[in-house]
């Protein structure tokens, strides 16, 4: 068989070769009211950012036009103001427009929108991929949309077929004329509805939750086949004409400066090599290929100067280590903010007869999203500029851009292409991002440039999940039931990290996890202790709750051991008001055959246990059961039973895949995973010193979804916080062992 | 130097310790294949070589001259790769997706020799990285194509 | 015995035991004579000629490897040599006249160098190769001196104190050994050998110190033998935790194998198709041997050619074996082969030409000692440095994924494949190097001259 492969086909699939001419789109005129495009023709990728613009005082998420577009193939062409990462958002969105809008999900072809007011679809007024946002805030919204269009296709398809809009019903893909038995296609019809105004949003009715025919069902995800076989394309797979390639080698710490380049000259004549050029922080080579750029750029000796009072970043200092820094944490004894204090914690901690104390702390975390940062920039003749590049914020990434570069955000197109994952790794984050580089540089060379970090370059730059030690104090009462917690975490949280300072309100994110707790304790106080370290932090799947939550629960269990109770019932008991919990809890008891913690031996005579932990993450409650045994002194994790409340769901099968790939990062960093740092550097600068959790240490995964109806949380971060605990527990239940740090690999276990 | 990929030569000019990687996804233009950390930790550049599956970020490309490269683009033309990505469709298994094309090789050798595997053949053959998590899915296409069931 | 009796003939004794004692305290604090006397050069006559070629046999001598640390100026010292008594600090050796050399008269310079004996006559660690330093030239240590002196800048930096305790940081001692295990007389050429080979024994015994590591060393912590005429001489050793192996013409550890131009291709661009240079050797490599010219490298090669091996030593004969790891799945070890390794070092062991080392045939494969191929399990590989250009491809620290008993397992299975027989590995060898050693920096490290 001869499959040709032609290398100039290949590199054309992209249609990327020219600006784009945003002035023929009749759309794009200024005008509020839009029409349905006809789209035939025109290339991908094509900008709506005037007609975003010129909306922004429509009601959210009613610019029909600037998202939707209806081919005369029926081929519906949807603008999603989410990025897709793997977590399936543009599915997602295909099924909730298309049910609406009455169109087969499958026939929809989905992109990421660019920059605009218009897709601001959020509830909270933001436009982000993350925080588990997308379908639980935007739901009502595009689901409106969907109907919006509908209605659009209808009119039209009264004016076509003379007949009142009364009589006319739609049917997948098609408006259908019951009485004469006569239909159009949408794509017939997609032409006159581009002339027709957006209908009054409060005049669409919604579709029955009871007659959905795509939300809810395990609709087959639009990306999986060009996955499978290499064809989605990602932003480190993109080409435009004339392109050169560049690659950098950073400051070994973050605030050092570029001095002097010992051998410039050598490294400019080496082979396929453009130029050599010093950015702040970073020197970098253009070349002709990234593999001859990123060969010459390490080769430059860089005499780094150290960094100077004025330094615009956060200086790394050359004596930090990420051990001293937890000790340090766990010795800091305040000034703490309380985030929640209720009852007199205080004096029932001073006089109970059993006081439980413990301290915990947990270690910093990379991303390790397997594709690496990159960013491809071109100047257009005119002087606008574009840039490709991965993102969960297109309109934050795009002011910045234009920020440094002076330009009118209107001069600046931001494309974002497909995710080779994120995890919160593609947010604003000054200094941890390629596209700033990649500007300076195609500015500088007068050429389109395509920057990737070397996977080296990623280790070094990354910034951290951030760490926290939180030293627990609690109470028992006389019959065993906790009387009292208390818990004062010493951390800075991402936000805090990113705005280089605490502000007037606590920053949730990072206490969520102790804070909001169900439990039925009378006498509670959450603090935090600000303290201002020196790595730079950024989000982390599932954030401050992929921490809290470890120690939050691990203590709980500690609490119920004292007291003599069963865990899973000190949790229950502590749940006995709250019948959401309860169920949830109940439910995955059930999944996993029924609560039993051990130790006990399974089948294969090996010794096991089990333990149990919750989570209510991003709106969503979670429940967790794991069972591990311990093998060669290893923690060897067999399987997670999982129960999610999110409310109501759209996808089942991608929330399955989601709990999965949220239990894979939760035991990640449970077992194996952390970012040692010495002497101001990170000891790992590849996956062979930063492990993450490889195939045979995956767990057998088992979800149940509980849909209690209450108002809908997320989905991708949720599944994951429950999991260290609840293994951490059956640890406990196993060895006598209390893990009170993590990673596991750190422990020794018999 | 003169190379075969696909079923078809090109003519390259490459350094002879360039990894196969970038010969591919820079020169020829073929992007399926993925660079995830250059030091053969994660997998996603894998392509075959002869039928081998191989971590094309460390093959210096003089070292696969006269020999027969497969990427992803091609997998679809070979049987046992055509039943790989059904499967892979079938059961859903891509999330971000980025690693799946050296899944989806490392599983076509794998049932290219071995139409039946052991549990060990698979578990030494399917070790590529994922970061998504979608380990269970490829343990479960692997099985299924190897039919042993959902195991 | 009374004790007016004893004293008498305790005072007898006391005249040689005061003899004894002068001529020990003279032996030790004296200050060796230097050939070069008389030979002072005025700094401000220095010929640049000389300069340059001073900075030859500082590339050479590899003095750069321990007088500097990456980041630090050239020369100001600060690498630090953890030795069993507590760790000292290479001094400062720019031109700096307060804490550097930049006092030293050119007869101080070769005492220091081929003496081990600074101006105060305090007696340098052997850490210091003098022993094999002691070889070098007259026109090399003058030419060495020059360099030091006009090449390198002064650079101020206080000399770190030495962490070795009472009373085992008195020096005197040292003297005594010197006595026994230096032989402090220049190289004098062979008339029976030819002049390449004459070079190649200066290089290999002066300059390279190629001893310090690759000969054993004996109870004192001395070199076995520093020239070859004893058998021990460049045999193999282990140091650090690395197993420098032998440079003789041993068929399986040593150099067998290699023809002179594979000898000299190594030395140059740090690989051939036998092996690529890792450990302890990327340090030589980088710094030092790829600078050699041509001729030396040559010299180098005939000289090492010329020691022949030891048959009972080597064992017989390696010859390769073919079978494919995966066929061996069952087999300890070899599933982490399969999974970890093969990738670069092939199902067959066989490596790929001189970018990935062999397995099959590998001197850390067949060697008894098992040192080198742990540690660089544990930890990787350095970046080889060639050319100003870093490598393409390295090895991967595998502490933080494999087990001390998966990596005596995977290494067992590769010293009992292809033809391979060696010892096997046991996990506590591992569990102990792991725990004294450190992963191998990513990031390449280049030490600088000037």
């Amino acid at each position: 068989m001869n499959v040709r492969i032609d290398p100039s086909q290949q590199a054309s699939v992209l249609d990327l070769h020219e600006p784009i001419n945003v002035s023929r789109r009749r759309f794009l005129t200024g005008t509020a009211v839009g029409a349905l495009v006809l789209g035939f023709g025109l290339p991908l990728g094509t900008t709506r950012v005037q007609a975003a613009v010129a909306a922004a005082t429509a009601e959210r998420g009613t610019q029909v036009p600037a998202f939707l577009e209806i081919r005369p193939d029926n081929r519906v062409r949807l603008l999603c103001p989410f990025m897709e990462g793997g977590q399936g958002t543009f599915t997602a969105m295909a099924q909730i427009v298309g049910e609406e809008l009455d169109a087969d999900p499958s026939t929809f072809l989905v992109e990421a929108a660019p920059p605009g007011e218009a897709y601001v679809v959020l509830e909270n007024g933001m436009r982000i991929t993350g925080g588990s946002m997308s379908v639980r805030m935007s739901y009502p919204v595009m689901r409106r949309l969907g109907a919006l269009a509908r209605a659009m296709l209808l009119q039209a398809g009264a004016q076509q077929l003379g007949v009142p809009v009364s009589e006319l019903s739609t049917e997948p893909g098609k408006v259908v004329h019951a009485n004469s038995g006569r239909s159009l296609a949408y794509g017939e019809l997609a032409e006159r509805a581009m002339d027709l105004p957006v209908p009054d949003p409060a005049s669409v009715k919604l579709r029955d939750p009871s007659q959905f025919r795509w939300i809810g069902k395990p609709v087959k995800r639009l990306d999986a086949y060009d996955k499978s076989t290499g064809k989605a394309l990602y932003s480190i797979d993109l080409k435009v004409d004339d392109m050169l390639h560049a690659a950098v080698q950073h400051a070994p710490r973050l605030g050092m400066t570029v001095g002097n380049l010992r051998n410039e000259e050598q490294v400019k004549a080496m082979k396929g090599v453009h130029s050599v050029h010093r950015l702040p922080g970073a020197v970098a080579v253009v070349a002709e290929r990234w593999w001859h750029a990123k060969r010459a750029v390490e080769a430059i000796q860089v005499d780094w100067q150290e960094p100077t009072a004025e330094s615009k970043v956060r200086p790394m200092p050359a004596d930090f280590s990420s051990d001293a820094w937890f000790k340090r944490l766990a010795e800091d004894k305040g000034p703490a903010k309380d985030d929640e204090h209720e009852g007199d914690v205080a004096a029932i901690l001073k006089e109970t007869k059993t006081r439980i104390d413990a301290t915990y702390h947990n270690q910093y975390l990379n991303h390790g999203q397997l594709e690496p940062p990159s960013a491809l920039a071109r100047f257009n003749p005119d002087g606008s500029l574009e840039v490709w590049l991965p993102n969960q914020a297109p309109d934050m990434f795009r002011a910045d851009i234009a920020k440094r570069t002076g330009l009118d955000t209107s001069r600046i197109t931001l494309h974002s292409p497909l995710l080779g994952g994120f995890f919160g790794r593609h947010f604003l984050y000054d200094s941890a991002s390629p596209y700033p580089q990649a500007i300076e540089l195609a500015k500088a060379v007068g050429r389109p440039v395509k920057l990737i970090w070397s996977r080296e370059e990623e280790f070094l730059r990354d910034v951290l999940r951030p760490v926290a030690a939180v030293n627990f104090r609690a109470a028992l009462d006389s019959d065993g039931w906790p009387l009292a917690i208390e818990a004062i975490s010493a951390t800075e949280g991402p936000t805090e990290a990113l705005a280089g300072k605490q502000g007037e309100k606590l920053d949730p994110t990072a206490l969520e996890g102790l804070s909001g707790k169900s439990y039925a304790i009378p006498n509670k106080r959450i603090a935090q202790i600000y303290v201002k370290g020196p790595a730079m932090l950024g989000y982390w799947r599932s954030v401050g709750n992929s921490l809290n939550d470890f120690f939050y629960e691990s203590f709980l269990d500690e609490l119920a051991d004292k007291g003599g109770k069963d865990p899973f019932d000190l949790r229950l008991h502590l749940l006995r008001d709250n019948k959401r919990l309860t169920t949830l809890l109940q439910a995955v008891g059930e999944l996993s055959g029924g609560w039993k913690r051990g130790p006990f031996t399974a089948e294969d005579g090996s010794k096991r246990a089990r333990g149990v932990a919750m989570a209510s993450p991003f709106g969503t409650e979670t429940a967790v059961i794991a069972e591990v045994s311990i093998e060669n002194g290893q923690v060897k994790v067999h399987d997670i039973w999982q129960a999610i409340d999110p409310g109501s769901i759209v996808n089942p099968a991608i929330v399955e895949a989601q709990v999965n790939g949220a239990v894979a990062l939760g035991l990640s960093q449970t077992l194996v995973e952390e970012a040692v740092w010495m002497d101001g550097k990170p000891r790992a600068r590849n996956y062979d010193l930063y492990p993450i959790l490889p195939p045979a240490r995956m767990a057998r995964v088992h979800v149940r979804v509980v849909e209690s109806g209450e108002k809908m949380g997320g989905i991708g971060e949720p599944p994951l916080p429950a999991v260290a605990p609840a293994v951490a527990n059956a640890v406990a239940a196993l060895t006598g062992q209390r893990v009170r740090s993590l990673p596991m690999s750190r422990h020794t276990f018999t | 130097m003169e190379l075969r990929i696909n079923q078809k030569t090109y003519q390259v000019d490459a350094d002879a310790d360039t990894p196969l990687l970038w010969v591919i996804r820079d020169d020829l233009g073929m992007t399926g294949t993925k660079y995830g950390c250059g030091l053969a930790q994660c997998g996603a550049c894998s392509v075959l070589v002869d039928g081998n599956v191989v971590r094309s970020c460390v093959t210096p490309v003089a070292g696969v001259v006269g020999r027969e490269v497969t990427t992803i683009e091609a997998i679809e033309s070979d049987e046992v790769g055509k039943r790989v990505v059904s499967t892979w469709v079938d059961l859903q298994v891509a999330q971000c997706g980025y690693c799946q094309s050296g899944q989806v090789m490392a599983a076509t050798a794998l049932l290219k020799q071995n139409p039946k595997p052991s549990d060990a053949q698979i578990e030494a053959a399917m070790v590529n990285l994922c970061r998504c998590g979608t380990y269970n899915a490829i343990h479960a296409a692997v099985h299924e194509l190897a039919g042993k069931g959902d195991a | 015995m009374n004790n007016s009796r004893f004293a008498r003939t305790a005072g007898w004794l006391a005249v040689p035991c005061l003899v004894a004692a002068g001529l020990l305290a003279w032996y030790v604090t004296r200050e060796p004579v230097s050939r070069l006397e008389t030979h002072q050069i005025a700094v401000a006559d220095i010929d640049p000629a000389l300069v340059a070629r001073g900075e030859y046999v500082a590339r050479l001598s590899d003095c750069v490897a321990c007088h500097s640390v990456p980041g630090g100026a050239p020369f100001a010292g600060g690498l630090e040599m953890a030795t069993p008594l507590g760790s000292i600090h290479a001094t400062n050796i720019t031109p700096d006249t307060e804490t550097g050399i930049g006092h030293y008269s050119l007869a101080d310079f070769d005492r220091a160098v081929r003496h081990g004996v600074a101006p105060d006559s305090r007696r340098l660690y052997p850490a210091m190769p003098y022993p094999s330093y002691a070889k070098l030239s007259d026109d090399d240590v003058r030419a060495l001196y020059a360099f030091f002196m006009k090449g390198v800048a002064p650079v101020k930096q206080a000399n770190i104190p030495s962490a070795i305790p009472f009373p085992l940081n008195l020096r005197w001692p040292i003297a005594l050994w010197n006595g026994v295990f230096v032989d402090a007389e220049p190289y004098a050429a062979k008339p029976s050998q030819d002049e390449q080979w004459n070079r190649g024994a200066y290089l290999v015994q002066g300059a390279g110190h190629c001893g310090s590591c690759h000969t054993p060393r004996g109870l004192a912590f001395n070199e076995k033998a520093l020239d070859e005429s004893g058998k021990p001489y460049l045999a193999g050793a282990l140091l650090d935790g690395w197993y420098a192996p032998s440079l003789r013409d041993d068929h399986n550890t040593g150099l067998g194998r290699w023809s002179e131009a594979e000898i000299v291709q190594f030395l140059k661009t740090g690989r051939n198709k036998h092996a690529v240079v890792y450990g302890s050797m990327t340090e030589a490599f980088n710094n030092s041997t790829q600078f050699m010219s041509d001729d030396d490298l040559s010299a180098i090669a005939h000289y090492l050619k010329s020691l022949p091996g030891d048959r009972e030593r080597d064992g017989a004969p390696w010859q390769y074996q073919a079978v494919s790891a995966a066929q061996r799945l069952d087999s300890p070890g070899a599933h982490t082969y399969v999974t970890r390794c093969a990738s670069c070092h092939g199902l067959d062991g066989k490596g790929q030409s001189e970018w990935m080392p062999p397995l099959a045939g590998a001197t850390s494969a067949l060697a008894k000692e098992s040192a080198s191929a742990i540690n660089i399990t544990l930890n990787g590989s350095q970046r080889v440095v060639a050319a100003g250009v870093p490598d393409a491809y390295r090895m991967p620290a595998f502490r933080e994924q494999l087990s001390d008993q998966q990596i005596a397992e995977v290494l067992t299975f590769m010293r009992s494949t292809w033809g391979n027989q060696s010892t096997a590995v046991d996990a506590q060898t591992v569990g102990k190097l792991r725990e004294h050693t450190d992963p191998a920096s990513s990031s390449p490290i280049i030490l600088q001259m000037r």
